[in-house]
């Protein structure tokens, strides 16, 4: 393009020209993800950004602090806190995983056969996934809370003594994983299920032929079918979990002594609680990162399909 | 067949299986419902799992002494608003996806699939300053924009999936008469969507009403909280009054219950395609 001032009747001629673009049916996809372009760089990218230079100043809540290199992240190194929360978000999502999958497969395959009521039981078993966080932590908090709580008067039933399941540490962290279990299953279960009713019929008729017995025929047929969507869905689970704030928060705020705390819950302390923007930055950065390599390799997995 | 059980024996054995299974987990909600008649006393006191002498009072109580029609009041204001928006935002967004290729539709889908994995905390910080110096905290807006965003990925997902089952030859047609291409859009394919709009509005509003993380950063004030942040008031308040808290909680639980009914058989739809496809 040649250098040369542009006369008045240029500019609209350009105008003219955005005004055709947007006419021709070319700029629609544009115009049609503008908004929600327009959204995801206000409300994602930008506080990504500024989140990611946070961590590396000493800012409270109320003024952005100066400037100091990598030192948050040196000191959470070397705090016990964010080793036990990293530890904690690594043992939280690894027993959740295995105890959804688990328990959501072996629903499936019983739903995949043909029950009466089907319909029904798949309806009913959905309940602790779309009950609110809070109604769910209620009831199961009044379950467990002290030592006349329903759970220590079964075990005193059975001569048992009462089990302090949210002041003891390790009791409390097996509370924590054991209803989010509770609540992430039916996922599982919903997604398996649809899984298993679209795997082709004919496999197992050749199995059956072969005189595969019931099990050969869950071991070499069904598995390997449901590989694929399996490692999906433990990814996604991982990646939820380690997001997760309400179940930990809502049923011990993270005790006790921090016990239950992990990421996401140490970043909301440091931020909100200690007013440290620079530290909680820097936590939810490092969180970030990590879910970021395990979305890489869901994308690719996703891709291979 | 070697097995002695004929095989309506076995199904019937199943079912009862499954009737166990359902009522056992689904128990924290059960006794929930139940000890909600009771009253805290009648609830510590008492030797028996089943309830006696039902009793309305924690339900007086919450009607009477605290802020719970406020609490449901903004749950619904909010759930109501974002859920439009976003309805909105990803029908537009996921018409895109179904009909249009390249690397700009390729680049937004990838976006999606980050924002739904995405720490929410880390964009919580930098915009709990950003509102406050607008004064948006406390301001139903603050959680109703979080909302709409948070939804994008699985409302856009869903209405991509249902745009993509109505024929291309309806819009050709429309082309044909004259009509633009946004113009066959919004009169041949958005009225023949409306009951997959409905079913991701419905999955909006459940998720906006149950979401518990952001409502409790953003809305610090008794008279802005949402219920699920207005509970947690109440749990600090009263800790020991499970009476109340039952109730409450089984208040909350009814619309979401009712929601759930209404889109429970698009539900395997909803959580394949915005979960697991990228």
């Amino acid at each position: 393009m040649s250098v040369r001032p542009l006369p008045a009747g240029e500019t609209t001629t350009w105008r003219a020209s955005a005004r055709e673009w947007l006419r021709s049916g070319n700029s629609l996809p544009f115009c049609l993800l503008a908004p929600s372009i327009f959204l995801m760089l206000a409300v994602i990218a930008y506080p990504m950004l500024t989140g990611f230079y946070y961590g590396f100043t000493t800012g409270s809540l109320l003024k952005t602090g100066k400037f100091v290199g990598f030192d948050n992240y040196i000191r959470l190194l070397q705090s016990a806190d964010f080793l036990h929360a990293l530890w904690f978000s690594l043992i939280f999502a690894v027993f959740n995983v295995i105890g959804c999958y688990v328990l959501g497969l072996g629903l499936a395959l019983l739903m995949n056969q043909d029950v009466p009521f089907r319909g029904f039981f798949r309806v009913a078993l959905l309940l602790p996934w779309i009950v609110p966080s809070i109604v769910s932590i209620v009831s199961w908090r009044w379950m467990m809370a002290d030592q006349h709580a329903l759970f220590n008067q079964i075990i005193g039933l059975f001569g048992g003594s009462p089990i302090y399941f949210l002041s003891d540490e390790h009791w409390a962290i097996a509370a924590v994983i054991a209803i989010k279990i509770w609540r992430s299953f039916p996922f599982m279960m919903l997604s398996l299920l649809a899984a298993l009713q679209g795997i082709d019929r004919s496999l197992y008729e050749a199995a059956s032929l072969d005189g595969a017995s019931r099990w050969n025929q869950f071991r070499y047929v069904t598995l390997p079918q449901l590989s694929n969507i399996s490692i999906v869905l433990c990814l996604l689970m991982t990646i939820w979990t380690v997001n997760d704030f309400d179940t930990p928060w809502l049923l011990t705020q993270g005790g006790p002594a921090n016990a239950t705390e992990n990421l996401v819950l140490l970043a909301y302390r440091y931020t909100f609680g200690r007013n440290d923007v620079g530290l909680g930055s820097a936590v939810s950065f490092i969180t970030l990162a990590i879910l970021m390599v395990l979305v890489v390799i869901l994308l690719r997995r996703q891709r291979e399909r | 067949m070697a097995h002695s059980a004929s095989p309506n024996r076995k199904r019937w054995m199943m079912f009862w299986l499954l009737v166990v299974i359902t009522i056992v987990i689904n128990l924290p909600i059960i006794l929930m419902v139940m000890n909600s008649f009771q009253t805290t006393e009648q609830l510590v006191n008492r030797t028996s799992i089943l309830p006696h002498d039902l009793t309305l009072a924690n339900y007086r109580y919450l009607n009477e002494r605290t802020n719970f029609w406020t609490f449901l009041w903004n749950s619904f204001t909010v759930s109501g608003v974002s859920t439009i928006t976003s309805a909105a935002i990803a029908a537009l967004a996921g018409y895109a996806l179904s009909r249009f290729r390249g690397r700009l539709i390729t680049g937004y889908s990838r976006a999606l699939f980050v924002v739904q994995m995405f720490p929410i905390i880390l964009a919580l910080i930098p915009l709990f300053m950003l509102f406050r110096s607008l004064g948006l905290i406390n301001s139903p807006w603050s959680v109703i924009i979080l909302y709409t965003v948070v939804h994008l990925p699985f409302a856009t997902w869903m209405a991509r999936a249902f745009f993509d089952t109505i024929p291309r030859e309806l819009e050709d047609a429309a082309l044909v008469d004259g009509c633009s291409r946004f113009g066959a859009f919004v009169r041949i394919v958005l009225p023949l969507s409306g009951p997959g709009l409905a079913a991701i509005g419905i999955f909006s509003f459940l998720f906006s009403y149950n979401e518990f993380f952001v409502a409790n950063v953003f809305l610090r004030d008794q008279d802005a909280m949402t219920l699920p942040v207005g509970i947690t008031m109440f749990m600090q308040q009263y800790s020991t009054d499970w009476g109340s808290l039952m109730a409450a909680a089984t208040v909350t639980v009814i619309p979401t219950f009712i929601l759930f009914l209404g889109i429970q058989k698009w539900i395997t739809y909803g959580a394949v395609s915005g979960g697991v496809k990228g």
